[in-house]
């Protein structure tokens, strides 16, 4: 497996991983005051 | 204009690989030289003379997953030690040789064979497990005998162990056959009550289909049990980041 793969898959997860955290702090916060 | 989360969270993801581009190919030489220099030093000192370490892929890109080349004259055992060195180096990932696979037997441990059927047929050769005439009820002296089988049989728990009824050529054969596999599933019973788990036994009965060699099939000596172990494979784990031989 090339490295930036590796360093790409290692990315992507984090920033999932950062999305899926803010939306449940925040997002669906949001969504039950609309 | 509003932009829509989808599409902010998609060109998220794009820069997010771009970028990790850009990092790994500006990172790679020397993160790569490093781990190549470390390898080189460790295969030297496994002994792998003639091995080296290729942390490029069929691409040309950097990997930290080396293909090792070389070496096809040392042995097994060598090539583990190098492979397992090289594997060692921090940074370095999965090890594979260029003229095999992740999977290692050379370095299992060897296989020990049991030596519970020739302790089972030591323990049967100068006495027998009997049983009343033409029936399967067992004679109290083979109670004894039962006692020392269960014992010989214990260490290879976990194996498959075959009962077998032998008659002799007494009476008709569905008669003999049906006594036969009467007596070795009484023998079965017999075992489980001594301990050894009834999964692992298997009871048969061949009737008086196979005499002992030199004996005349109506010799009542034909009368016996017969005990084969037979060994199962243990399950071994594989990890396959366990580099190996080949």
């Amino acid at each position: 497996m090339p490295l930036w793969f590796e360093l790409a898959s290692l990315m992507l997860a984090a920033y999932g991983a950062g999305i899926g955290i803010g939306w449940a702090l925040w997002g669906r916060q949001n969504q039950h005051e609309e | 204009m509003p932009i829509r989360p989808s599409f902010a969270i998609l060109a998220g993801a794009v820069v997010c690989v771009a970028s990790a581009y850009a990092l790994a190919e500006r990172a790679a030489p020397g993160f790569v030289e490093r781990l190549k220099t470390q390898s080189d030093a460790a295969i030297a000192d496994a002994g792998g003379e003639g091995v080296s370490a290729r942390f490029v892929n069929i691409n040309g890109s950097p990997t930290r997953h080396p293909v090792l080349e070389g070496g096809e004259a040392l042995n097994e055992a060598t090539r583990a030690r190098v492979a397992r060195a090289v594997y060692d180096v921090p940074g370095v990932g999965g090890v594979v040789w260029s003229d095999g696979t992740l999977r290692a037997e050379s370095d299992e441990p060897t296989y020990q064979p049991l030596h519970c059927q020739e302790d089972v047929e030591g323990l049967l050769r100068t006495r027998s497990i009997r049983f009343e005439e033409a029936s399967s009820a067992l004679l109290p002296a083979s109670r004894i005998l039962l006692d020392e089988v269960a014992e010989a049989l214990r260490p290879c728990l976990g194996s498959i162990i075959a009962i077998t009824g032998h008659t002799d050529k007494a009476g008709t054969e569905p008669g003999n056959l049906a006594l036969s596999m009467e007596r070795a599933r009484v023998v079965r019973e017999a075992l489980v009550r001594r301990g050894i788990p009834r999964d692992g036994l298997r009871a048969s009965g061949v009737g008086s289909s196979r005499p002992v060699e030199g004996l005349a099939p109506s010799d009542p000596a034909n009368r016996r049990i017969e005990f084969s172990v037979i060994r199962t494979e243990p399950l071994r784990p594989t990890p396959v980041d366990t580099p190996g031989a080949r």
